[in-house]
């Protein structure tokens, strides 16, 4: 099973939906309505089944908000503060997300794969 | 009900006395592994021997070698039935290191830890005060925390928090001391209420003078003072206080949950 088949598996169990309504690009909060007990219950499955550390802000990109107004009170680039502060996530999704701010909260099921990758590599 | 029988005149209280451990070994629980913080006590040991009774494993923790040894002493006749784990309060890596030998399983944990601080408020060390809370409240925080998480991984889970009357009714000098644990019970509370739908739930005991470890001797030496203050007019025995935990982890006691329970023979009851 593949890291995709597996979250999907673990957020259909969580939020009792069928797996057919969940892809890479579904947003957990905005679309699949996840509240804040169901981001602990799914933290604690991804550090059971892919036996990783999980970091409940860094994973639910809990402090992307705060960073962006870290980086305008510092006048910093937005984009390389994001990068040095969330390193799981690719450039082109940070900036993907900067333009998607608006739309409410931005983290999709795409980002929980980027984290346990990047957990996986150690790096 | 006591039926009298001539034939056989058997006092009903010494009779219930003689099958306290009978009536232990029929509690029910769910799960079997207990956690016990701060497990040298004398408390934490006669609860240790009450688990074992109900053939509960506990798992008592030690802040240093004395401790430890005196866990050995005095269960060394409970050989293989328990074990003790390094724990101390402050020290972030020994959770790390109890975490890692207790492994994926703890079914129940009681919390007996608590630093003593006696000061006057307008006279303390704010260093010291500073220092306590973080050893007192934070450290707490990330025990229950995480052993929290390992209990959703089960789906179950009963955390039972040993705090004081002192909570709720401090004498001067105590301030810090309850603060500590009103923000503890605070925490324990909150987990109760979170998670209580994922089969983790949580109380508080609240016990008052109890003729064991550090009230031993405070007992001793004010014993009127107590008898005057304490409606049952004498200080807990620890084996009640270790048979109410007991109970209170039992699945008989499944619906008190986020709760405050007072176990001080009436003390804070009244003015």
């Amino acid at each position: 099973m593949d890291i995709l088949e597996e979250i999907t598996e673990i957020l259909a169990e969580i939020l009792d939906i069928e797996n057919h309504n969940i892809s890479p690009e579904t947003y957990l909060i905005r679309e699949l309505g996840a509240e804040s007990i169901d981001l602990l219950e799914l933290a604690v499955a991804i550090n059971s089944g892919f036996n990783i550390d999980v970091n409940d802000d860094e994973i639910f990109l809990r402090k992307l908000r705060d960073y962006i107004t870290e980086a305008e009170q510092q006048n910093k680039n937005i984009l390389q503060y994001l990068v040095k502060n969330l390193p799981f996530l690719s450039h082109k999704r940070l900036e993907n997300i900067i333009a998607d701010l608006e739309g409410g909260p931005t983290l999709k099921v795409k980002d929980l794969i980027s984290y346990i990758e990047w957990q996986n590599h150690g790096t | 009900m006591f039926f009298f029988n001539p034939e056989y005149p058997v006092n009903p209280v010494k009779k219930i006395i003689f099958n306290s451990a009978k009536v232990l070994q029929k509690m029910k629980f769910t799960g079997n592994r207990a956690l016990i913080l701060g497990g040298s006590c004398d408390l934490a040991i006669s609860l240790a021997r009450r688990m074992i009774e109900a053939e509960l494993f506990p798992i008592l923790t030690y802040r240093n070698e004395k401790g430890r040894e005196y866990i050995s002493k005095n269960l060394k006749d409970c050989q293989k039935k328990y074990s003790s784990l390094y724990l101390e309060f402050g020290n972030r890596d020994s959770i790390d290191s109890l975490l890692h030998q207790t492994g994926d399983v703890i079914d129940f944990m009681v919390d007996f830890v608590q630093g003593n601080f006696e000061s006057l408020v307008a006279s303390a060390d704010i260093e010291d005060v500073y220092s306590y809370f973080a050893e007192n409240v934070s450290f707490r925080a990330e025990i229950v925390k995480r052993v929290a998480r390992i209990m959703m991984k089960n789906k179950r889970g009963r955390l039972i928090f040993i705090s004081s009357a002192a909570a709720k009714r401090p004498n001067p000098g105590q301030g810090f001391y309850a603060a500590a644990k009103l923000a503890s019970e605070a925490i324990y509370k909150n987990l109760g209420l979170e998670l209580g739908g994922h089969g983790i739930t949580t109380v508080t005991l609240r016990p008052g003078y109890i003729d064991s470890g550090r009230g031993k001797k405070f007992i001793q030496d004010h014993s009127k003072e107590i008898i005057d203050k304490v409606p049952i007019k004498r200080a807990l025995t620890k084996k009640e206080v270790a048979e109410a935990i007991l109970f209170y982890l039992s699945n008989s006691a499944a619906g008190f949950n986020a709760t405050e329970i007072p176990m001080d023979g009436g003390l804070t009851a009244g003015k």
